[in-house]
């Protein structure tokens, strides 16, 4: 199916814009456009086309301590501890033995930083590569990628958003046309909202209905609102291709088989302390498999500043399996080389345990994993000292790791998208890609 | 023109492609032409000193027809028919009240044949509730769409929209609405509903950052102007530079944004806080480390009265933001002005007669949203360099606005009444040029009015919690709050964003198209609207009227007549053709949009 999917591509680049980026970028006065592209240039479109990232989103800031930088044996490392993984020297906390099972595939980096302590600015941060400025709506990592590298033509969303427990709602597409906003699925175990036909409305009746709907819209059109409903027929099309879509059934897990299903972890509904998050992951897999290009899985209740051991302990046994499963699978399904899949929160948390035993904001050094889209798995990046108050060794900015992320699904982090008031905004500022990972 | 704009945003050479753009706007007239001699657009830039040049005395009826008129003439372009009575009741409704006329409202105003009832209309819808919520939730919609509000903020955005409300309501002046905001202080409590919630707008921001993201949003909510831009670096084409952003800055120097009440380790409400020393620095290009210590100043350089200037020095900045810029010259508790006499002294500046930029603002933004395109585009991006359509016409009307004490009724009143809001759509127009106000461009509703006006037409919707979780889909904080909420979040966009880029989605299009509850309303039976009119009317060419007068505001055309009877010919089952006709109605284009 990928490969019909990538046959279709169109090798002139045109459709790429819409027409407002087309006319923003003429506006910038860009002078791509008249170029033609090289066949080489055909390959790198062609491979950047195939590439997918999965993110997945620990809302709250997931302690690093608890995760992928134990300090057993430290006063800071509390009683959490370690396990051997796959990779002979490398050991993490003591509650993710999938993830230890698939290390040969990850990549840690232990010296993850940013400078934003508060929830919402580090989401905000960590989610569009920048800090809010007024005046300005910074994309998504999501939106961004999809705008890139998203497939023309194609039947769902290219960046679907699932489940939450976070504060990403105002982070969405930014100045980007709506079309890379994300396609929002709360809950994995059922099919996303309204992408089902009513009870008393069969195929054919919302064929029917939408041909009125069609023959009905001339007259408008035709006393001024063509380009209205020039645009509106485009989302009601791009709705109703999603309802009759063949590749729906990928949202559908139930497609999946039980043991699928335990694998990646069944996590009692409820949107706080984690949730569907396994099921978020394989809904992943899934919905990657079937040519969608970015999916983010967000993950609620790592904002442990009270029973910090005792809450990480059961967030790391959903997390590890949803995680670990989905690297295991994209690995035997070959997947793996053309999907990126980030771990990561909006923070790290205190090396001191506080006074509640829990631990509070930490974004001075923390850690975050990735695995595939050439990424060499079983390394770590970047060390902390031996308290996890500071980094040692090799520390990845924000810009880094965007930088990073653009290398690894072969965007060009430096090209400048227009704001609605004609401002140049690159998709990363600053920052460079982490060689040492590739 | 909007090619033009973004050249001008971008500082390239434009006036070639003046003239391009007018014969694409000219070869819009009827097609006569094929080569109209190139004229001159009426497109220019207002200096400081031009704008208040303008007569501040009240506008009459019709002197808005005028001018706009002569500037067409220039241009020789003919403006649209004016809007039959059907059409302006829709579009006065919807834009003030975002709410469809009722049967009963329709039937009257099209049996009312006093010459003065659009008049009369406009007054009546002013003095609404309906009007007080709907603008009041569009004010909170143009300061929480760029915020970042935690949880704890959260809570409150309601008191905020009612607050708002309660102003617009009384008809407080913009200059009173913008001097509550701006001089706040204190705490807004969760067991204290409507105390204190103007506070709101400078609770939008905490954490390092906020003190010059509170002066970016202050500067282009209240002044239309984008001053952030010259943050980082000179702007080649702003008279405003670096210096002048990190000036304006530190009126806020001393203010830290939200932070949370606690009481016995709960959250309790939220409150403002200040610093009683510290002044903003302005990053060193070469050492963003440290920087220069600045001093409140104005857009026009101006020191706010009673300033207390400290002497500038270098020192570090603190990434923390606490004590951004250390203790300045004037040191631990002294020297320097305090928080709220710098926002005091900054909000005297702002509603100074004299700055001709807030009542521009605030006219060019709801004249944009009245006719759909504004002056300056977008609606909050003007200046001294930037080009204005008509900027003659809008210095005019914001002279009147400043010379009644902005009064924001009367300046709905001005606009309203004018032949200009009165015009109709007109075929050929191309959605991205600017209309130059000649006929109206059609704009989205937003989420509240596109909400409302689906309960007028079908009757109240079901809101309550579909499903075990609530149907999802309307991002983390709308699944709590059933289909209403969802449905707003879902259709809700930047009120400050261009019509012609505010777009539909797929999840807008799917919950249309397939919602349960909405489909529920939709059907032909018990008490629903269309159950009803099918008894009533047994005619269905009646039956048809009436569904597109409820729906669209309108008669149906001949053509879709035809369409519809054949529609319910091949269907054979009178009910379901018209579920089918209502269906395609509320999933129209037209539906959605204001006209």
């Amino acid at each position: 199916m990928s490969t019909q999917l990538h046959m279709q591509v169109q090798v002139n680049d045109d459709g790429v814009f819409s027409r407002r980026s087309f006319l923003r970028t003429v506006a910038a006065g860009a002078a791509g456009l008249g170029l033609m592209p090289t066949l080489a240039a055909h390959a790198q479109e062609l491979r950047r086309r195939q590439m997918a990232c999965i993110l997945l989103f620990m809302n709250g800031g997931p302690s690093q301590f608890e995760t992928f930088d134990p300090k057993p044996g430290h006063t800071n490392g509390g009683p959490t501890q370690s396990i051997q993984t796959a990779v002979n020297s490398i050991r993490i906390a003591d509650s993710w033995p999938t993830v230890a099972r698939e290390m040969g595939s990850i990549a840690l980096v232990r010296s993850m930083n940013n400078r934003e302590g508060e929830h919402q600015r580090a989401t905000y941060l960590m989610k569009t590569g920048y800090l809010p400025v007024g005046g300005v709506r910074f994309p998504s990592i999501g939106s961004l990628v999809a705008s890139e590298i998203g497939p023309r033509d194609f039947d769902l969303p290219q960046f679907v958003q699932i489940g939450g427990g976070g504060l990403g709602g105002a982070i969405n597409n930014g100045f980007l046309p709506m079309q890379y906003a994300p396609f929002r699925v709360g809950n994995p175990n059922q099919m996303p909202a309204n992408t089902t036909l009513p009870g008393d409305t069969s195929r054919t009746r919302f064929d029917r209905r939408l041909g009125l709907m069609q023959d009905l819209e001339r007259d408008f059109a035709e006393s001024g609102g063509e380009a209205r409903v020039t645009d509106h027929r485009a989302h009601v099309n791009g709705a109703a291709n999603m309802v009759r879509s063949p590749r729906l059934q990928a949202f559908d897990l139930s497609r999946e088989t039980a043991a699928t299903r335990d694998r990646y972890g069944r996590g009692a509904g409820g949107f706080g302390g984690g949730g569907a998050f396994g099921q978020g992951c394989l809904l992943a897999r899934r919905l990657v498999e079937t040519g969608v290009t970015f999916v983010e899985v967000g993950m609620g209740g790592w904002d442990t500043h009270q029973n910090n051991f005792d809450s990480c302990r059961t967030l790391s046994a959903q997390s590890d399996a949803g995680f670990g499963n989905l690297v295991k699978d994209l690995r035997e399904r070959n997947m793996l080389e053309r999907t990126l899949v980030i771990w990561m929160g909006e923070f790290g948390r205190t090396p001191r345990i506080n006074a509640n035993n829990g631990r509070d904001h930490y974004p001075r050094a923390f850690s975050i994993a990735m695995a595939g889209a050439g990424i060499r798995g079983g390394r770590v990046l970047g060390s902390t000292s031996d308290g996890g108050n500071d980094i040692t060794n090799r520390p990845v900015g924000v810009s880094d790791l965007f930088c990073t992320i653009c290398h690894a699904l072969g965007i060009d982090p430096r090209k400048e998208n227009q704001t609605p008031i004609g401002r140049p905004i690159r998709i990363v500022d600053g920052g460079n890609a982490v060689r040492e990972l590739f | 023109m909007r090619l033009v704009f973004g050249l001008r945003a971008t500082c390239l050479g434009v006036v070639g492609l003046l003239l391009t753009s007018a014969g694409l706007v000219t070869a819009n007239a009827p097609k006569k032409e094929e080569k109209k001699p190139a004229v001159t657009l009426p497109v220019g830039a207002l200096d400081t000193k031009d704008w208040l040049k303008y007569s501040t005395k009240a506008i009459e009826p019709g002197e808005i027809d005028r001018l706009v008129n002569a500037e067409l003439v220039k241009v020789k372009i003919k403006p649209a028919a004016l809007t039959n009575d059907e059409q302006f009741l829709r579009r006065a409704y919807i834009d003030l009240t975002g709410k469809l006329p009722s049967q009963t409202d329709i039937t009257e105003f099209l049996a009312d044949k006093t010459p003065t009832k659009r008049a009369k209309l406009i007054d009546k819808l002013l003095e609404t509730d309906e009007y007080a919520k709907h603008w009041g939730n569009y004010w909170r919609t143009v300061i929480t769409t760029r915020a970042t509000i935690d949880f704890r903020l959260q809570q409150v955005v309601p008191q905020y929209e009612r607050w708002m409300t309660a102003q617009l309501k009384a008809n407080k002046s913009w200059a009173e609405i913008t001097r509550e905001q701006l001089t706040a202080s204190g705490k807004i409590m969760y067991n204290e509903p409507d105390k204190n919630a103007q506070a709101f707008f400078l609770m939008s921001r905490r954490g390092a950052d906020a003190v010059t993201e509170i002066a970016a949003e202050t500067s282009r909510i209240f002044l239309g102007i984008q001053i952030q831009c010259a943050q980082c670096h000179d702007h080649p084409s702003d008279v405003w530079k670096r210096q002048n952003f990190h000036e304006f800055a530190a009126y806020f120097a001393r203010y830290r944004g939200e932070r949370p009440v606690l009481e016995e380790k709960k959250f309790v409400g939220v409150q403002l806080t200040s610093l009683p020393f510290g002044e903003h620095r302005m990053p060193d290009k070469n050492d963003p480390k440290s920087g220069l210590s600045m001093n409140p100043k104005f857009l026009d350089g101006k020191a706010p009265a009673g300033a207390k200037p400290v002497a500038s020095t270098k020192g570090p900045i603190d990434p923390k933001g606490f004590g951004k810029g250390g203790f300045g010259k004037g040191g631990f508790g002294g020297g320097g002005m305090s928080d709220e006499a710098r926002r005091k002294g900054l909000t005297d500046q702002i509603t100074d007669k004299n700055n001709p930029w807030f009542a521009a603002a605030f006219v060019n933004r709801m004249w944009g949203e009245l006719m759909g395109q504004a002056f300056y585009s977008p609606i909050d991006d003007l200046g001294p360099q930037k080009d204005a359509m008509m900027p003659t016409v809008l210095a005019r009307v914001s002279g009147s606005f400043r010379g009644n004490d902005y009064n924001i009724k009367q300046l709905f009143r001005d606009i309203m009444n004018s032949e200009t809001y009165q015009r109709q759509i007109r075929p050929g127009e191309p959605g991205e040029e600017h209309l130059m106000f000649a006929t109206r461009n059609l704009v989205r509703m937003n989420g509240n009015a596109m909400w409302q006006t689906l309960n007028t037409v079908l009757g109240p919707i079901n809101s309550g919690l579909g499903g075990k979780f609530g149907a999802a889909g309307a991002g983390p904080l709308g699944r709590f709050g059933g289909l209403e909420q969802q449905f707003k979040n879902e259709f809700s966009f930047d009120p400050s964003t261009k019509a012609e880029e505010i777009e539909g989605s797929i999840s807008q299009a799917l919950m249309l198209m397939n919602n349960p509850q909405i489909n529920q309303r939709i059907r032909a039976q018990g008490n629903n609207m269309l159950a009803r009119i099918l008894s009533s009317y047994k005619e269905d060419d009646e039956a048809l009227r009436a569904v597109y007068l409820r729906t669209l505001g309108r008669r149906p055309t001949d053509r879709e007549l035809k369409t519809l009877r054949g529609h319910i010919g091949s269907v054979g089952n009178r009910s379901e053709a018209f579920e089918d006709i209502l269906w395609a109605l509320i999933n129209s284009t037209e539906f959605q949009m204001r006209r």
